[in-house]
């Protein structure tokens, strides 16, 4: 299909779906993260991006129309809104990825220091163009803005992990070592950040009402 | 003039991010002091010390530390503003992930002097190493009892939460991350005059209180030390005080983040970070790409200060100090800005939606080698048209280092046009770094509607 014809589907909007429809798909320690969650703001709305990070990770690393619909169902506001909210940040996928995301910088920093010669040399490596993921479902090469650390300039970002100084020999290192690893890099990242709002004491009582 | 280390100082001592070192080597004696002062005394150290916002705008920062209403009859909130996003800077991050204890005592004193009931450390959802040293730090606090019921015996309350955004450069911008803090999309609100100000109503309506990271750190050394003794570092410079950490990045040999009084000279500043890399000195950014650039001729008697800076045409913004050799290609360099404001507008206004767009497209077809020699103009007005009429600080980012890219290196953009190609195009080390011919973002979110939609409609892919 012709690329631009197929990105046009990608990001049509997706209908709604009725409450009654959906499958609730949280677990209960999901639920629970989210009531520590909620705790922590004066009203429920506020709790909707930590809400969002935790639909991320119970969704498989997807947004899809029916985990936008869970997380409105369960803050009690309208799918439209949550659906603005999503759509608004880039960190939350609206589509399905590859289990680990390869996110390279090409900031002004790293563009300086060479980073669009590794995006070449990555969409070579993996047979792949930029946003898009490999056929075994493994890699997705995205451009990303700013990460931030450009003193360790070429920077990229896979899930919660950051590779610094990156050159060709350390990207062929870092694609040997994903392609024998178990890990979903973009749910991990979801349950990091999920991990980090919650303090040692919300912890602490999810995993007494587990017991 | 050497490196002034102040809240660097232990950073490099293994382990400081836990609890125990940071309180061998005086940490959390600054909350110590200051729960014994009376509250208003706490803001007037700060006062004392002129310390101003180190985010970018430089505003005073007891102006809004006093500015919270005295009573408690609404609740009261203190926000560390730690969405580092402007390219080139790296400073919250190295402070969150080496000394995040001496940002939470900043923060809790800010608390005490504000009566605040909680307190939201809003971090970048990317900085997640970060971020967990934040978290375990805060945990380690609570432990301590310097957070939670009843501090020190002082009868204050006081609870901390961190906030992780999502990739939104916009966020970083106050009202809009408060909008964001709130669970809404991180678009700016009205700003003072036309609506309260934060100190009054700011986060759910409330007193709020938002701050830099580097702002907030500061403020246990100022209670430590006093305000008198802050006020003495960087006294040669006019209105700036204390110290300043810059992200120096780019061609130097050894980029990193270096901590220096005020009034140190920018080429100082690139001596401490090993000198300019591989070839000639170019041009300097000294504040973070949203701030114009300074030529190299320019650059040899600057001096690192709010007012100084301002002097030269540029500013200190979140110093994130980003080097250029000569073997740069400054019309690429607009194009990269450009491009990144371009994908950050959060399209709420459309001086900044549409002006930063157009602008991107105007470099585009001058990298291609379609520039008209006209476009150099439009590029200006353009900048004319965002600057000062966008809805946040956002706009004026945008517009404010391609024109000063035009100004300083107009005879580049001229050359581009006529040969159309850069003026270093047969430089191999330019080419190591130039983004790949026929390059095009592949979001879908960003062009397409202006033409990509009626190309691919056309079926011409």
């Amino acid at each position: 299909m012709d690329r631009n014809v197929e990105l046009i589907r990608i990001t049509e909007r997706p209908k709604p779906p009725r409450p009654e429809e959906i499958p609730l798909r949280f677990s209960e320690t999901a639920v629970q993260e989210l009531d520590a969650l909620v705790s922590h703001y004066p009203d429920k709305k506020s709790a909707l991006l930590p809400a969002l990070w935790l639909a991320q990770r119970e969704y498989g690393g997807v947004l899809t129309p029916e985990a936008i619909a869970e997380v409105a169902l369960r803050l009690e506001r309208s799918y439209a809104e949550v659906e603005g909210v999503a759509t608004f940040y880039t960190m939350y996928n609206k589509q399905q990825m590859g289990k680990f995301m390869l996110e390279v910088c090409t900031n002004l920093s790293c563009m300086l220091c060479g980073s669009y010669r590794l995006l070449e040399y990555l969409e070579e490596k993996l047979g792949i163009r930029l946003g898009e993921t490999t056929p075994d479902g493994l890699f997705t090469l995205t451009e990303v803005e700013c990460l931030n650390n450009c003193g360790d300039a070429p920077v990229m970002q896979v899930g919660d992990v950051y590779c610094r100084k990156m050159s060709v020999e350390k990207m062929d290192a870092l694609i040997d070592q994903l392609r024998g690893s178990d890990e979903h890099s973009v749910t991990r990242l979801a349950d990091a950040i999920v991990n980090i709002q919650l303090s040692a004491a919300d912890k602490a009582r999810i995993a007494s009402e587990h017991e | 003039m050497a490196e002034y280390k102040l809240l660097t100082q232990h950073i490099d001592v293994p382990d400081f991010y836990q609890m125990q070192v940071y309180e061998s080597l005086g940490g959390y004696l600054g909350l110590k002091k200051a729960v014994e002062m009376e509250r208003q005394e706490v803001i007037d150290e700060i006062k004392k010390s002129g310390l101003r916002g180190r985010g970018g705008a430089g505003f005073p920062a007891w102006i809004k530390w006093n500015g919270i209403p005295k009573d408690t009859s609404k609740p009261h909130y203190v926000i560390c503003n730690s969405d580092e996003g402007e390219p080139g800077t790296f400073k919250d991050w190295e402070l969150m992930h080496k000394a995040p204890h001496q940002l939470v005592e900043g923060m809790i004193i800010a608390g005490y002097a504000t009566l605040a009931k909680a307190g939201y450390i809003y971090i970048r959802g990317e900085y997640v190493e970060c971020a967990q040293r934040v978290r375990h730090a805060i945990d380690q606090a609570y432990e301590a009892g310097y957070l939670g019921k009843n501090i020190l015996g002082k009868g204050f309350d006081y609870d901390l939460y961190v906030h992780m955004g999502a990739g939104s450069y916009e966020c970083g911008e106050e009202s809009a991350l408060m909008s964001s803090l709130m669970g809404e999309r991180g678009q700016p609100r009205l700003k003072f005059p036309h609506a309260p100000l934060p100190t009054i109503a700011g986060v759910w309506n409330c007193p709020t209180l938002i701050n830099n990271c580097e702002t907030l750190s500061v403020a246990p050394h100022v209670i430590n030390n006093g305000g008198e003794w802050y006020a003495q570092i960087g006294a040669s410079t006019k209105n700036s005080r204390g110290t300043k950490l810059f992200s120096v990045s780019g061609h130097v040999n050894k980029p990193g983040n270096y901590e220096i009084e005020f009034g140190t000279s920018l080429m100082e500043l690139i001596e401490l970070a090993g000198g300019v890399s591989g070839g000639a000195l170019k041009a300097i950014i000294p504040g973070g790409s949203s701030m114009p650039i300074l030529p190299a001729d320019q650059c040899q008697d600057a001096i690192l200060g709010y007012e100084e800076l301002m002097e030269k045409g540029t500013m200190v913004g979140s110093g994130g100090c980003m080097v250029l050799n000569e073997h740069s290609c400054i019309v690429t360099f607009a194009w990269r800005t450009a491009e990144f404001y371009a994908h950050e507008s959060c399209g709420k206004c459309t001086p900044c939606r549409e002006g930063t767009r157009w602008m991107v497209q105007i470099l585009e077809r001058i990298l291609q080698g379609k520039g008209r020699p006209e476009d150099i103009e439009l590029l200006l007005e353009v900048c004319d048209q965002i600057d000062g009429r966008s809805f946040c600080a956002l706009g004026d980012a945008a517009a404010w280092p391609v024109r000063g890219m035009i100004k300083q290196f107009r005879n580049e953009f001229e050359y581009f046009i006529e040969h159309g190609k850069s003026i270093v195009a047969d430089r191999p080390e330019w080419q190591r770094m130039a983004p790949p011919k026929h390059y095009e973002r592949y979001n879908p979110m960003r062009y397409d509607y202006t033409y990509g939609i009626e190309r691919a409609l056309a079926g011409k892919g």
